[in-house]
């Protein structure tokens, strides 16, 4: 494959810029689009070569662009991300000091909760304790919406959840930061904020890879240590399972600019690893 | 032209020394006498109202300008044939200067439309724009309304809320702006990891947690604030308590109770605080035989189970410095000139 | 090419010599990181200014800064190759994103970036707050051209005001009128607004800024009014004729 960007490359990275994350099938059409505009030869099943054509020249600038699963529905998603956390980074001027102190602080109640979930009222009440600069609940209320506009956080009911976005650029550290508190998926392996937990062992499960497992089956058990696995199976008619590409980063290199392949496979499918217990 | 015709019928006026400098709503007062020797052309009366006339057409040129130049309207006409009709009555040189201010705004107005029609085939004409433009942001324009306003020519009728979105999206083909790299990691300064609090994650049920973790943090929030409330409310408790386990027979009067002889602030403040201790379930207040409330702190202090069955009561008191004062007396023909509960040592 | 020289007490051959002293990866971060920079301070459409550059990031690699914006510029996907006349010090990085570094002011050396693709019908770019303000920024400059390069403040507010938005109130979408079209989009030097001498009482008028000159032309903005109004661009006689001198002169500065 050629390693030379072309404007094609360029208009689709601009597009992915301005979006900021977009899910697969948008990515697809962007990806048709953009070779058409330019006049460049189209292939539907080479989209992966053509954005790690893109990733390569991304590397000496502490960007990418992952591959991710939405933790919601389990479709896929492609996202252009930042890996550098320096003193320019935090010249950052999308929000205030004290809007990201709150979003700092919601993500500790997400990750600290048992569901994933962080509801508005224990978010709003956070606003006067900011160290920063305190807040109106109703400043509060409108920075949270800004959040979830800006894809990094997700809304459902009143209660907030980390959303793909976020998760994608963010895994790293926050299994950085919270070290004991964040799982892993016990079957796609990635960081799992809203999961199923086993009440024997205590793995986690993402909601679409527990869907896609114990597809049909009426008595589903742990994966892990075999216990009955209590919980509803959600419905996994949502989960679109693409063939995987595991040439495309899916989750955080440990050391930002230089690891940029990972290993972890980017999304469970009916066909991944399955412990062989159940 | 209506000005060229004016300009005849206007011969002879006297110049005047302000003309246009001499500006229109803001001008003094009259001094009398200051062309009174000149006689009684002309009385005051009617050119007070010449005068006003005039302000009135200058600001009106003035704030619609667009629409005097638009292709569209003959405004500008029309104000001038006003203006000449005005002229006819004007005998003294302060009228004579409006005029003059009136005409230069006018014939520069005249001139930027002329110059217009000449250089190009079709005129920019920004009224014309605006209305295309509102076509284009998809204005739904009302129906059986009149559409235009004949006072500016607006046109009625509503825009959808992403009336300058459609705008932006047009506008972007014409542009060749950057897109914007926005992020979240490294836009505020790393963390040391958060010691390790959740040992336990499995095996709760949210709802018994969510329930635990509300008041938590409900109390978390507001403690800056009413920490002196809480220290309080705990006193009072504590008296109810202690005189309730002293006589556990006799229903202890909740007037009786709250109410402070020596000052009306404190009983309301009494109150206030023994609505916690009712709300939390600390106490509880019944009527006796006599319908009159007492109060009795709860069996096995608080959080009682019964309480969470129980729909939320409010109760509005009404209490005014007349009706202390009264109970006040009846207090005091029962001997009770002690408050039940003391002023709290903070409060001194 | 008068951005060659970005520092005037460097030759060619002195910044040869000092990048010498450092390893590639040293000046590859360095590149790296300006463009982080730009990147950054393009969010809010700031322009940027070279004196911050060297505060914020190039610092001690001032010696070699030719050479990190030569790189940095390529990145981009500079048209024009600053190198050529630097003599060649080109280390090669590839051409990213399709964006452009635009020296606006070359007294004070600020610059800005710009799109080198045009927008086409399909791409599909966030639609957000900021592409209302972009429409109503459109409208503006689209006055100005067409009023003959310069607009009394008179005639932008009461076309505005025909399309609902009153420079004297809160507005739902774009907050504070007066202040977005006279300060926030003058900051991001989209729009000049200067005092008219002798005016009493003061007037203002508008001009397109340097970003405007750069971001879009007198041919686009015409194009935009004729889709609006409906019209073929050349019945705009003069107007057409202006944007097509404009489009015949290469870049002024």
């Amino acid at each position: 494959m050629g390693t030379q960007m072309t404007d094609s490359h360029r208009r689709f990275l601009q597009v992915l810029m301005s979006h900021g994350i977009l899910e697969g099938s948008a990515v697809r059409a962007l990806h048709r689009h953009c070779c058409e505009v330019h006049k460049v030869h189209y292939a539907h099943d080479k989209l992966d070569d053509f954005v790690n054509v893109i990733n390569v020249h991304l590397q000496s600038l502490f960007m990418q662009i992952r591959k991710g699963m939405s933790e919601d529905d389990g479709r896929q998603y492609y996202a252009l991300v930042n890996l550098a956390e320096t003193e320019i980074t935090k010249m950052a001027s999308d929000y205030a000091e004290n809007e990201l102190e709150l979003f700092r602080k919601t993500m500790d109640l997400i990750i600290q909760s048992d569901n994933g979930f962080a509801a508005s009222t224990s978010i709003l009440n956070l606003s006067d304790q900011l160290q920063s600069k305190k807040m109106k609940k109703k400043e509060a209320e409108q920075v949270l919406q800004n959040f979830v506009q800006d894809k990094w956080l997700s809304e459902k009911d009143g209660e907030y959840t980390l959303s793909t976005r976020c998760i994608m650029e963010m895994e790293n550290y926050i299994c950085n930061t919270y070290q004991d508190m964040v799982n892993k998926c016990n079957l796609c392996g990635t960081l799992a904020i809203q999961s199923q937990i086993c009440d024997t062992c205590g793995i986690q499960i993402h909601l679409p890879c527990v869907a896609t497992y114990f597809k049909g089956q009426t008595d589903p058990h742990c994966p892990n240590c075999n216990e009955f696995w209590p919980y509803e199976i959600p419905d996994s008619n949502t989960a679109i399972n693409q063939p995987n590409s595991p040439q495309l980063p899916s989750t955080a290199p440990k050391e930002p600019p230089s690891a940029v392949r990972a290993k972890r496979r980017a999304v469970p499918s009916t066909s991944g690893r399955r412990p062989n217990r159940s | 032209m209506a000005e060229a015709s004016r300009r005849s019928g206007g011969s002879g006026r006297t110049p005047s020394r302000g003309s246009a400098e001499c500006s229109g709503g803001e001008e003094q007062e009259e001094m009398p006498g200051e062309d009174g020797n000149s006689g009684a052309e002309g009385n005051e009366e009617t050119r007070r109202h010449i005068r006003h006339k005039y302000r009135e057409l200058i600001s009106s040129v003035q704030q619609n300008r667009e629409d005097m130049l638009s292709s569209r309207s003959n405004r500008l006409t029309e104000v001038l044939e006003e203006a000449n009709k005005l002229f006819g009555g004007v005998s003294r040189a302060r009228e004579a200067a409006l005029d003059a201010q009136f005409l230069v705004l006018a014939s520069n107005l005249g001139k930027e439309k002329a110059s217009q029609l000449h250089s190009d085939m079709i005129v920019f004409d920004p009224t014309a724009f605006a209305e295309d433009l509102l076509t284009f942001m998809g204005l739904n324009r009302l129906e059986g309304v009149e559409s235009d306003d004949e006072e500016d020519g607006m046109a009625n009728g509503f825009l959808p809320s992403d009336a300058w979105q459609r705008v932006g999206i047009e506008a972007e083909k014409y542009f060749k702006r950057a897109p914007t790299f926005h992020y979240m990691l490294g836009s505020f300064k790393m963390d040391p990891p958060v010691p390790k609090q959740r040992l336990e994650r499995q095996k709760q049920k949210p709802s018994t947690e969510e329930r635990r973790a509300m008041p938590a943090q409900l109390k978390k929030m507001e403690e800056s604030h009413q920490e002196a409330t809480e220290k309080e409310v705990e006193r009072i408790l504590g008296l109810l308590q202690t005189y309730f386990k002293e006589d556990p027979e006799t229903p202890i009067s909740f007037f009786d109770f709250v109410i402070d002889p020596a000052s009306f602030a404190r009983t309301v403040e009494n109150i206030f605080h023994v609505s916690f201790i009712i709300r939390d379930g600390f106490a509880r207040i019944k009527l006796d035989q006599d319908k009159l409330p007492v109060i009795e702190p709860a069996a096995n202090e608080g959080q009682g189970t019964e309480q969470e069955n129980q729909s939320r009561y409010q109760g509005v008191i009404s209490l005014s410095p007349e009706d202390w004062k009264v109970q006040d007396e009846i207090i005091e023909t029962f001997e009770i000139t002690d408050p039940m509960i003391p002023p709290s040592p903070a409060s001194e | 090419m008068e951005e060659c020289s970005f520092t005037q007490t460097q030759t060619p051959s002195q910044v040869r010599r000092n990048l010498e002293k450092r390893s590639p990866e040293q000046v590859d971060q360095k590149v790296g990181e300006v463009l982080q920079y730009l990147l950054v301070k393009d969010q809010k459409k700031l322009p940027i200014k070279r004196a911050d550059i060297m505060k914020s990031v190039v610092k001690e690699y001032k010696d070699v800064y030719p050479e990190i914006m030569n790189r940095v510029g390529r990145t981009l996907q500079q048209a024009e190759c600053r190198a050529a006349e630097e003599g060649h010090l080109s280390l090669l990085t590839e051409q990213v994103f399709g964006l452009q570094l635009e020296e606006v002011d070359t007294k004070n050396h600020i610059y800005i970036l710009v799109n080198r693709l045009q927008r086409v019908e399909g791409d599909n770019m966030r639609v957000d707050d900021n592409t209302g303000k972009l429409g109503l920024l459109t409208v503006i400059l689209s006055l100005i051209f067409m009023k003959g390069n310069v607009a009394k403040e008179s005639v932008i507010w009461e076309t505005l005001r025909r399309l609902r938005l009153d420079h004297g109130e809160k507005n739902s979408e774009f907050g504070d009128l007066k202040k977005l079209v006279t300060e926030e989009f003058v900051r991001q030097k989209y729009l000049e607004y200067t005092r008219i001498p002798h005016t009493e009482p003061v007037e203002y008028e508008f001009r397109w800024g340097p970003r405007a000159v750069k971001e879009t032309s007198k041919m686009k903005i015409l194009e935009f009014v004729s889709k609006i109004q409906n019209k073929d661009p050349q019945s705009w006689v003069t107007h057409y004729k202006e944007a097509m001198d404009e489009a015949a002169t290469p870049a002024r500065h």
